[in-house]
Parts: C-alpha cells; sequence; structure tokens
C-alpha cells in the first residue's frame, strides 16, 4: 500500500515536473500560456508577409512569403468544400515581379470569396495582389508605393532586357487597371511621378488616398472586411439555392 | 572597415551556406512547416504555413515548439 501510494506521488511529481517544463517552454518561445480555443472556420486566411520570394532563394534573415507554398494552398482551398472564404492579409515590401502576379492570377481566377486588407504596407508587388480579390481594405494608417519596375544586378544585353521590362510592367498595370476602378492613366501618373519619392519617381499613396482614387475599394479593417466576406458568402449561398429551384 | 560601394551587403559578404541547410521545410502531421535545427540536435519550428486560422491556436504548431 504505502509503496503504490509513493508511487502514485512519484507519478505526480513527474507529470507535474513535465507540466512545469512544456508551460517553461511556451513561455520562452511565445511569452505567454495559453492560447483561445475556437470552433473549425469557414474562413481561411492566406498572409502576404515581408517580401515576395520567386526564382532566387533569400537569406534566411529575410522575412518572406515563398509563392511556391502559397500556390498549392490556394488549390487547397479551391477544392476544400468546407471552405467558404478567403481573407488575405498584406504587409509586403514588394519582391518578384512574376512570383507575385502567379498569386494575383490564382487569387483572381478563384471561385470562393475573396477580401483583402492592406496593413501596414502593400507596396510595388503587393498593389496588384491586394486588387486581385473580390474586395479590398486598406487600414487608414498602411500606404502603398507604386513605382517603376526594377532590376538589380548584371544586366547581359541592355536594349532586349529594358524591352523586358518594359513588357512586365505593362503586365502589372493591365492586371492592376482590369482588377480596380483606377484609370490606366492615372496609374500611370502615380507610377511615374516626381518628386514624391526622394531621388526616385513614383507615388507613395497612403489608405485614404488609394480608395480615393479608385484603387482600393474602402478603408477598413478587421472588422469591416469579416462583415464583408460573410455577405459574400452569403449571397453565393442564395444564388445557389436559387439554382437548384429552377 | 568602411565600405564605400553600390554593391550589395549580401555581395560583399555570401551568406553562409549552413544558414540554408539549418533551415528545413517539412510536413508535420500534414501540416507544412519550416524547421531549424538548434544546437542539441533537435528540430524546432520556426514558422507554421497554413490558411486555416484554428492551425495558428494549436498549441503544436506554436513557433519555438520543439518536434519530436
Amino acid at each position: 500500500m504505502n509503496k503504490d501510494a509513493e508511487k502514485k506521488e512519484d507519478q505526480g511529481e513527474q507529470e507535474e515536473q513535465s507540466g512545469s517544463s512544456s508551460l517553461v517552454q511556451k513561455i520562452q518561445a511565445l511569452g505567454q500560456t495559453n492560447i483561445p480555443q475556437a470552433p473549425d472556420s469557414n474562413i481561411h486566411v492566406l498572409s502576404i508577409i515581408g517580401q515576395v520570394e520567386g526564382h532566387i532563394q533569400l537569406p534566411p534573415q529575410n522575412k518572406t512569403t515563398k509563392y511556391e507554398h502559397l500556390l498549392p494552398q490556394l488549390i487547397a482551398i479551391e477544392q476544400n468544400p468546407k471552405i467558404e472564404g478567403v481573407i488575405l492579409l498584406l504587409n509586403t515590401v514588394g519582391g518578384d515581379v512574376e512570383a507575385g502576379l502567379a498569386l494575383s492570377e490564382m487569387i483572381a481566377s478563384l471561385s470562393k470569396p475573396t477580401v483583402s486588407i492592406v496593413l501596414g504596407g502593400g507596396h510595388s508587388i503587393g498593389v496588384p495582389i491586394a486588387v486581385s480579390t473580390d474586395y479590398s481594405f486598406i487600414v487608414p494608417t498602411a500606404t502603398m508605393t507604386i513605382h517603376p519596375v526594377r532590376l538589380t544586378g548584371l544586366v547581359i544585353g541592355v536594349p532586349q532586357t529594358f524591352e523586358y521590362l518594359d513588357k512586365m510592367q505593362e503586365r502589372v498595370i493591365n492586371f492592376v487597371v482590369n482588377h480596380s476602378n483606377i484609370k490606366e492613366e492615372k496609374f500611370k501618373d502615380l507610377m511615374f511621378a516626381k518628386g514624391n519619392l526622394t531621388r526616385d519617381i513614383g507615388t507613395n499613396v497612403l489608405g485614404t488616398d488609394a480608395v480615393d482614387y479608385g484603387l482600393i475599394d474602402e478603408v477598413g479593417g478587421v472588422k469591416e472586411a469579416m462583415a464583408k466576406i460573410n455577405e459574400f458568402i452569403d449571397q453565393a449561398k442564395g444564388s445557389g439555392e436559387q439554382e437548384v429551384i429552377q | 572597415m568602411i565600405l564605400y560601394t553600390p554593391l550589395s551587403e549580401t555581395d560583399i559578404f555570401p551568406t553562409a551556406d549552413n544558414v540554408y541547410t539549418n533551415r528545413k521545410c517539412i510536413t508535420y502531421e500534414g501540416k507544412t512547416v519550416f524547421v531549424e535545427k538548434n544546437n542539441n540536435g533537435e528540430y524546432q519550428l520556426v514558422q507554421l504555413l497554413s490558411t486555416d486560422p484554428q492551425d495558428y491556436l494549436n498549441d503544436m504548431y506554436t513557433p519555438g515548439s520543439i518536434i519530436p
């Protein structure tokens, strides 16, 4: 009896120790101990943070969003019937043009409702990604830098490379104009404006201005975005039911 | 040493290879995660890649946790 009791005490102590050590680990890792649990969500979140990484792998100290990881996730979202909508969170400094365009086209061609929120910054290639969704929001403090496409590194064949870059820029402009309410003239004006950025051409557009130009649909944050996506989901459900009746 | 050059810092001081090799992208219980090998030879979770917001609330995938 005594031995059993001792054993039990030992076990209890061990459990306590392992419990406290996992607690310590959590505190070390996160600075907090418990996380709230919630039921399954029908809305999934795709965050585009840091640089959009394309064909060249950046050193690990860079915070990057790798498009090869996001593309399969978008396919998974499209296939999963439980997922009814996607929210895109953007805080990016830009990055690879073709990777960004790939992401934008994927998001634009999703059948499910999509809403984006630009937080902090949605610069350069972040602009087409932000406008690729069905509806876009920007928080009042966020900015979007619009500037011409550029290249760093060794260039072999300058005129050809220039033509190639010019075409690439045209693709970006076309995408943004086709997926937002901004006029091509206005977007080009912003892109080639002088005197706004020191030592560079382009414009740093503030949240409210982006809405005025028609680039982004509305100023708002999480609350507005959630309301909008739920509205879209209800619409999609409503139209689905109507088809069944007919 | 003071450098005055248009070259980027990484062109002059290339990142050491082990920085790349220590970090891996693996699939752990169906979720894609980034892990980093720490000094004890254990794999520590660096980043979770998932679109499900609930995964981020799961204790198992909190950054810094050790993957067995």
